[in-house]
């Protein structure tokens, strides 16, 4: 088993403009609309219980 | 006239609950039994573990929300399943002793055609020596724990302004913890407040997990498409490691914590103690102590319940080794297979087998995360039984059933890394589906058009958004039902 922490010293770090990004109130309200539409087709695809009806 | 009884009354027996007032009428008797007063959304708790949420903006009575809807409100703890009744009555009944002040101790038979059993688990503190409120660590799982870990919290940043160092401990006190994605989430915002303070360089932060690889989350991980690249929620949760400045602890099982230590065992069998100031650490599930008679009182509690305690439902429990399972092994319907007008959703199903691969160190300990089945998929579970036994009560005792297999079904999981409008965060991650099906996605065992993680404010202003939106929906307001589980 590898050293979690020596992985970790080795992850990526996002740069200070990828950090400003996800704070940015302008771009996160893009991503805002961005994730709850993919969690709706996620949910969209998923939620059919009496259309795979069993005996 | 059928009876509906609902053991609990969390995300998946309240959504139950309210959807069996709701598909089965007037012509039906709707009853839950809870030995809580409160409603308690469970996500929250992260947010008054830290003190930025009050217990009152995650619980609410129930019995008011129950008394409009026309439900029958029992706050009472279930004890004895009799699913063949008894001597004196044909038919099923549940045994409770009530937990409701004003009939505290009494107890009654509330008989039923249909059960749903929905109780969730109990919260095994005792299977690791020293752990939990009881102990010497604090837990977010419940509001009151929580409570009692923002004022931990609080003392411990207090000390950290005095200028003494603190050893933070977040994460899961026992080798088969489910709920990893709850410690890491307290592991960020514990991390966001103690920065907040002022005081970061004086704290050594540490999340201990029986996770194998950062970003398991007791579903093996994740692989997302990102920027043209597939990359895993093991590089992605590193990173976030990274970022923040937090120590990891992988593949551990606590064996017992003692006054500001904890004692572990790491899958190479390798011992060590880990020293804290401060630790929040989850415990194990099993199932509610439940016992179950047949008609002559001889006890079956091992025919309907798994050794786990969980309710043996159309899983296959033949017990084959982890690398030959299939999705299709996970349960479809929720029934029980002896007793087919019994059903259990949410965490009180027993799960066939883990999703994250189980581990033994060379001593024989397992170290095996559990099977998250609890938030979106709890309430679709409670959603398609009570579907269910519309079907039954409609057609018959033949009729087909509604089917939610956790390996057909997604999951959003939005884990807060830090509260706060304008400088929170939060990992938003979903996931297609829950049980990976290596059939139908032979690469990655899920859906990389659904699968998918990213980091920002955004995911803060959803798990609000969801926060607000669900407690909503559970106090059935006005359309209620539009939201999805």
């Amino acid at each position: 088993m590898e050293n979690p922490n020596e992985s970790i010293a080795h992850a990526p770090l996002p740069t200070p403009k990828t950090l400003k990004q996800r704070k940015n109130i302008l771009i996160q309200m893009t991503r805002f609309i961005g994730i709850n539409l993919k969690m709706v087709k996620m949910i969209r695809k998923g939620h059919h219980p009496m259309e795979k009806k069993v005996k | 006239m059928a009876k509906v009884l609902i053991l609990g009354a969390g995300v998946a027996g309240h959504t139950a609950a309210l959807h069996a007032k709701r598909m089965l009428g007037k012509e039906n008797e709707i009853i839950v039994i809870s030995p809580n007063s409160q409603y308690n959304w469970i996500p929250s708790n992260i947010w008054v573990g830290v003190g930025k949420m009050s217990a009152d903006q995650v619980t609410f009575p129930l019995a008011p929300v129950y008394k409009k809807k026309g439900i029958i409100f029992h706050q009472a703890l279930a004890q004895e399943i009799h699913p063949e009744g008894d001597l004196t009555t044909d038919s099923g009944f549940v045994t409770v002793t009530y937990t409701d002040p004003s009939r505290k101790g009494e107890t009654a038979k509330v008989e039923y055609d249909y059960l749903v059993n929905a109780t969730g688990p109990k919260l095994n503190f005792a299977a690791t020596p020293g752990l939990g409120p009881d102990g010497h660590t604090v837990s977010v799982c419940t509001f009151g724990h929580a409570i009692e870990a923002a004022k931990s919290l609080k003392d411990a940043i207090a000390i950290m302004k005095s200028g003494k160092r603190q050893s933070i401990v977040v994460g899961v006190g026992h080798g088969t913890c489910t709920c990893e994605g709850a410690a890491f989430e307290y592991t960020f915002n514990v991390e966001h407040e103690i920065r907040a303070a002022g005081v970061r360089d004086l704290a050594d932060i540490t999340y201990i997990t029986n996770e194998y690889e950062l970003g398991d989350f007791g579903v093996g991980g994740l692989v997302f498409s990102q920027n043209g690249f597939q990359t895993t929620s093991k590089l992605w949760t590193e990173s976030l490691f990274r970022e923040r400045e937090i120590k990891a602890i992988l593949g551990a099982h606590v064996e017992k914590i003692e006054p500001n230590e904890v004692h572990y065992e790491l899958v190479d069998g390798k011992k060590d103690v880990l020293k804290f100031d401060f630790a929040m650490l989850l415990p194990p599930f099993r199932g509610v102590d439940m016992k179950a008679f047949d008609r002559n009182g001889v006890d079956i509690t091992e025919k309907l319940f798994a050794p786990s305690g969980f309710m043996k439902v159309d899983a296959d429990y033949s017990g084959k080794p982890f690398e030959e399972w299939l999705a299709s092994d996970w349960p479809k319907t929720y029934r029980n297979p002896l007793y087919p007008n019994i059903f259990a959703v949410g965490i009180a199903f027993a799960p066939p087998h883990q999703i994250s691969k189980p581990r033994k160190s060379p001593n024989g300990t397992l170290i095996a995360p559990s099977p998250p089945r609890t938030g979106m998929p709890s309430g679709i579970m409670g959603k398609t039984a009570i579907l269910s036994i519309r079907e039954l009560i409609k057609s018959g005792a033949n009729a087909s059933v509604a089917s939610a297999s956790m390996s057909d079904m997604g999951a959003a999981c939005v884990a807060s890394a830090g509260s706060g409008l304008k400088r929170g965060s939060a990992a938003s991650m979903t996931m297609y589906p829950v049980v990976p099906d290596y059939v139908k996605y032979p690469n990655t065992g899920r859906s990389l058009e659904d699968t998918f993680g990213e980091i920002g404010l955004a995911g803060h202003w959803i798990k609000l958004l969801l926060h607000y939106m669900f407690t909503y929906k559970a106090k059935a307001r006005f359309g209620w039902y539009l939201i999805p589980e």
